[in-house]
């Protein structure tokens, strides 16, 4: 038999018979406010949690519904969201029917049956995710979705949190989150130990310890399985009892009136002290991980049968015997009515339209577009006290690093919800100096140094966006990013798809990378891949060559994520930074005189520099590989007779395909160059394109080999040259 | 024997006990002794015209039996009677609910007062509501030919209401989201500016609800506060079926709070907007009934029902033209104050 059916005959059995567990707990519901109406309104939503679990099943073997992975024996995380107010952000795994359906019930109008229904089914109508995935959330309901099974919705959970009490001190007015809210986010006992979820709590209780606030409870319930490998007994209380920083509160999944009053205290804490809490519920797995999963592989008869006899819904039922809030009779009324009435709500779910199109399925991967606040439009003198530190060089030529400082003060200046944050970013201004005095200028709360930990540090961006700032965060090194790509690759560019474009999380993260840094290299430095970019749906990748383009992009790139809601990755060549020269020694052309908002020609998403009008060549490239082919193309030009365009491809991704096209018309021959390794890198992609879209032109490209970047002289060697541009140039002109 | 269909109640409002109703019970409930019987005891012990006398008048008086302690008594006994002549043999009753005074009436099939106490809560809010405030209601049709709601023409009028409202020495607010219509209510002020400049509604004219106050709006701060204090909470208890409020809210068996459902009703209930449409669309997708009851006199809150299945596609329903072809079929809508239906839902 289905082990859900087994379950569910032995649940009816035992309440008809009254043979109903002694409680866990010697909690009196009277005792800690809990009244009995309000015991079975709790009951309701877990009856309604369960029952849809076996329908679940039922309509996956039906071929009608698509996802079996239940709540069943979480049921008491209704508790929790009893504890909670409809407006605290709740970040829910995937056992968290009950608590949705619970939470619904504190606003009128909810209709959380029919919305999951219409989940299970993956229609179109489903209200969260517009039939893209089987999500717990809900917009009116402040739950996000999230679609992770390894706890990466913690790091941004972690920044929603610590965004609250930023927007707080900074008084910011458009805020999303509430400044009394708390933030919850819920795992399993498996999914604690992954480093992410490791990582969040670290972090999470590294800034309390400090006294920062972090009105955060971190839900762990805590069935001790992980699909079939046991926690060791006992491993989540001790981890968790006493760690520095992180209150504790266990409490009990079987038992209804200690998980009230235990997430009552978690939210107490959380609320009143704005202290992060780690709140332990014991639960139970019931029937296996998901329809799938066949328990008796790796777990004793006795071991199941163990589990099945703690099933929550029993224990729900003697406390209300108990306490007199209702008879056994009621408590199967209740059962059968609430299974008859979701066979009849799913009977008209999946008859709802399905999405039918590639161009439906993606219409959500591109947030909306928004009408944000309107920025300040900072008075001459506000600027000119600014920069009064700068005063004599603002109107000199300078290098892209503080080019890019000053862009930072002016739009920090012009829009009072970014802040700024990575490791270092503080009174060092960074390690190249990007955010220079942005400390001094903007203080603590905007300009904020971080733990060395990436995961963390992106998910401060996502979930300070979540509450409606917009974080400019650093990775100090591109090859940092790795560690944590999967919040932006998992988390971050998901969001909206996931959401049919309800939720979204603009975010700028900044970071230094690629080759030709003089005197270093190395990997971890100077790392030389963007393919981790690349691929992602909807994400917009970012990389000026020069100081001007860099100032404009980076505006281009805030107002992409006020109004677009873009989640974007802007990376600065490290070896461009200082750099001032272009042809000779003193030559100053790599520098630009800073423009002032005011004078701003701004750089489009996916507009192209394009520097000439040669149709001998035309040379397609990006960041240093720019730099590099603009010195070629004065050697070609002088000394070849060679009459070429270099063209500067600025945004790596979307690709703007048609611009490109435009852009080399007229050219007989193409060169691509990229200083990222051959292999994943956009040189891929371009000379797809001209194959498909361009079959006459002739297009070679010249890539960093397949290699590591190595330190010192040798840092070079894997990628293209000046020399070996013209080289290559000259090749296709020669034939 | 067949399996009992799951239905839904639906207890209409005000306006619902016209010239064409006159006898009502006298035509469909001669046979019930009780409830009626003791519904006119108790008017009787108040000197008031009895519910028999009023229904077997000989002809229907606009200025009589519109009036709110009259109209509101007669609609309940309607409405209660119809409610107890469904067939339960063929019918399971999923969950109740209605529209503005239906909610009394929602209170009382649920069970969550008893039938005297709806009663006597029907005949005093009736009478507080007549002797009560300055104001009244006008109605807005926002519909197309086919019951679909003009966005646009919604958005117009919302906009041009809350600008009036705005004014000094005018009130005007939502009252009622009535399917394709709204009720709004406010003062004379507001419900003349409304009327004169109120931009063409294609489907029919605004509409004077004639003795209709305020309802459902700040304005009825002193009903509310009369309520509170007439109308004892311990005459509420746990309702026996579902009953969705006037916000979309569910009141369960056994989960409901009386003095919460008291202070609802007399309070919240009084002095907010009353969303018809979201209640009947919670219950529909929560509930997912094999058929609507829509408890009599009269059959106009159908119209309002069926314009709330249309706009979120209920049942596949995109237009008037669907809905009467399916009521022509198998009504989903069965409306017990319509002879050629009534006998679908009674034994």
């Amino acid at each position: 038999m289905d082990a859900a059916e087994a379950i569910h005959q032995k649940f009816v059995a035992k309440v008809r018979a009254g043979n109903l567990p002694r409680r866990t707990s010697g909690v009196e519901p009277a005792d800690i406010g809990l009244s009995r109406e309000a015991m079975v309104e709790l009951f309701y939503s877990q009856v309604a949690s369960r029952q849809m679990d076996r329908l679940s099943r039922r309509l996956q073997a039906r071929g009608e519904g698509f996802y079996t992975i239940g709540s069943s024996g979480h049921e008491n995380n209704a508790a929790v969201a009893d504890a909670l107010r409809v407006d605290d952000m709740a970040f829910l795994h995937y056992r968290s029917n009950a608590f949705q359906i619970h939470r619904s019930k504190k606003l009128p109008g909810q209709t959380p049956c029919w919305d999951m229904l219409l989940s299970f089914a993956a229609s179109a109508e489903d209200p969260i995710s517009g039939g893209r995935h089987k999500v717990i959330g809900s917009k009116p309901l402040a739950i996000p979705p999230q679609t992770s099974t390894i706890a990466s919705h913690l790091p941004k959970a972690v920044g929603a949190a610590f965004s609250i009490g930023i927007a707080r001190m900074l008084k910011l007015e458009h805020t999303e989150l509430p400044r009394d809210s708390v933030v919850l986010c819920s795992f399993g006992d498996a999914s604690a130990n992954h480093s992410t979820a490791q990582g969040a709590f670290n972090t999470a209780a590294w800034a309390a310890y400090q006294g920062t606030p972090m009105p955060l409870i971190f839900l762990c319930e805590d069935n001790g399985i992980g699909i079939s490998t046991r926690t060791p007994p006992g491993w989540i209380g001790a981890s968790f009892r006493n760690r520095p920083g992180l209150d504790y509160v266990h409490c009990s999944g079987l038992d209804m009136a200690d998980a009230w009053r235990g997430a009552r205290d978690a939210a107490r804490i959380a609320r009143t002290q704005r202290r992060p809490v780690f709140l332990h519920m014991d639960c139970v797995r019931l029937y296996g991980h998901a329809g799938s999963d066949v328990q008796a592989t790796y777990l004793t008869r006795a071991q199941i049968e163990q589990d099945e006899e703690r099933d929550p819904l029993l224990y729900s039922a003697a406390l209300l015997v108990e306490q007199e809030a209702l008879s056994e009779r009621d408590i199967l009324d209740i059962y059968n009515e609430t299974e008859a009435t979701l066979a009849r709500v799913a009977e008209q779910a999946i008859a709802r339209p399905k999405l039918t199109t590639s161009k439906d399925v993606m219409a959500s991967i591109v947030p909306p577009r928004r009408s944000p606040a309107r920025a300040n439009t900072p008075t001459p003198e506000q600027r000119e006290a600014l920069f009064e530190r700068d005063r004599n060089m603002i109107d000199k030529p300078q290098h892209m690093a503080r080019l890019l400082s000053w862009a930072l003060a002016d739009l920090m200046l012009a829009h009072p919800e970014i802040i700024v944050a990575g490791e270092d970013v503080g009174p060092k201004g960074g390690v190249y100096n990007v955010t220079a005095k942005l400390h001094e200028r903007f203080g603590s709360c905007r300009v904020i140094n971080t733990l060395l930990d990436e995961q963390s540090i992106l998910g401060l961006g996502i979930g300070a966006a979540h509450n409606g700032l917009l974080a400019i965060t650093e990775i100090q090194f591109l090859a940092y990013v790795h560690n944590a790509e999967d919040q932006i690759r998992g988390e971050a560019a998901t969001l909206s798809f996931f959401s049919n474009g309800q939720y979204t999380n603009p975010t700028i993260i900044r970071i230094a990378g690629l080759g030709y840094q003089k005197g270093f290299g190395g990997h971890f430095h100077n790392d030389n891949s963007l393919a981790v970019f690349r691929d992602i749906p909807g994400l917009i990748l970012a990389c000026p060559s020069n100081g001007a383009d860099a100032v404009e992009m980076l505006r281009e790139c805030v107002r992409l994520a006020l109004e677009e809601q873009r989640v974007i990755v802007f990376v600065e060549p490290i070896a461009l930074y200082m750099t001032r020269d272009l042809h000779e020694e003193g030559d100053s052309l790599w520098t630009s005189t800073y423009a002032a908002p005011g004078s701003a020609k701004p750089v489009r998403l996916g507009e192209l520099g394009v520097h000439g009008s040669g149709t001998d060549l035309a040379i397609i490239s990006y960041a240093n590989g720019y730099y590099l082919s603009r010195q070629a193309e004065r050697i070609l030009s002088e000394r070849h007779g060679l009459a070429s365009r270099v063209i500067d491809l600025r945004w790596l991704a979307p690709l703007n395909e048609d611009g490109l096209i435009d852009a080399v018309a007229g050219c007989e021959r193409i060169l691509i160059v990229d200083e990222c390794r051959r292999t994943g890198s956009q040189s891929e992609a371009l000379m797809a394109l001209f194959a498909e879209r361009a079959p006459g032109v002739e297009c070679r490209r010249i890539a960093a080999e397949d290699s590591f970047i190595p330190l010192g002289r040798a840092a070079t060697l894997t990628l293209p040259s000046r020399d070996s541009i013209v080289a290559a140039a000259l090749e296709m002109v020669r034939g | 024997m067949a399996e009992k269909e799951a239905a839904l109640i639906v207890c209409p409002g005000r306006g619902t006990y016209g010239k064409s109703e006159l006898g009502y019970l006298k035509r469909f409930h001669s046979d019930k002794g009780e409830p009626i019987a003791s519904f006119d005891r108790l008017r009787s012990e108040r000197g008031q015209p009895t519910i028999s006398e009023l229904d077997g008048a000989d002809r229907f008086s606009p200025a009589l039996h519109t009036r709110g302690d009259i109209a509101s008594p007669l609609i309940f006994a309607a409405s209660y009677a119809d409610f107890l002549a469904i067939d339960r043999s063929r019918y399971d009753l999923a969950a109740a609910t209605g529209n503005s005074m239906g909610w009394y009436t929602t209170l009382a099939v649920a069970g969550a007062v008893g039938p005297e106490q709806g009663f006597r809560i029907i005949d005093a809010m009736g009478e507080n509501s007549q002797a009560g405030e300055a104001g009244g209601q006008v109605l807005l049709t926002l519909v197309d030919e086919e019951w679909k709601t003009l966005a646009d023409l919604r958005e117009q009028v919302l906009a041009l209401a809350a600008a009036i409202g705005a004014r000094d020495g005018c009130s005007l607010h939502v009252s009622i989201e009535l399917g394709g219509m709204i009720v709004f209510a406010g003062n004379e002020a507001g419900l003349a500016a409304l009327l004169a400049e109120a931009p063409p509604t294609p489907a029919r004219d605004p509409l004077r609800l004639v003795n209709h106050g305020p309802f459902h709006t700040p304005l009825m701060a002193g009903s509310s506060k009369r309520a509170m204090a007439q109308l004892p909470a311990d005459w509420f208890g746990s309702p026996e079926m579902p009953m969705i409020d006037g916000r979309g809210h569910i009141w369960r068996p056994f989960a409901s709070s009386p003095s919460a459902l008291h202070d609802y009703t007399f309070v919240t209930q009084i002095l907010e907007t009353y969303h018809f449409t979201r209640a009947l669309q919670v219950a529909v997708k929560e509930q997912a009934a094999d058929r609507i009851i829509l408890l009599g006199p009269g059959d106009t809150l159908g119209g309002a029902i069926a314009q709330a299945l249309i706009a979120i596609e209920w049942r596949g329903l995109r237009s008037k033209r669907d809905f009467q072809e399916m009521q022509a079929s198998d009504p989903f809508l069965v409306s017990m104050g319509r002879e050629d239906q009534r006998g679908l839902v009674t034994s």
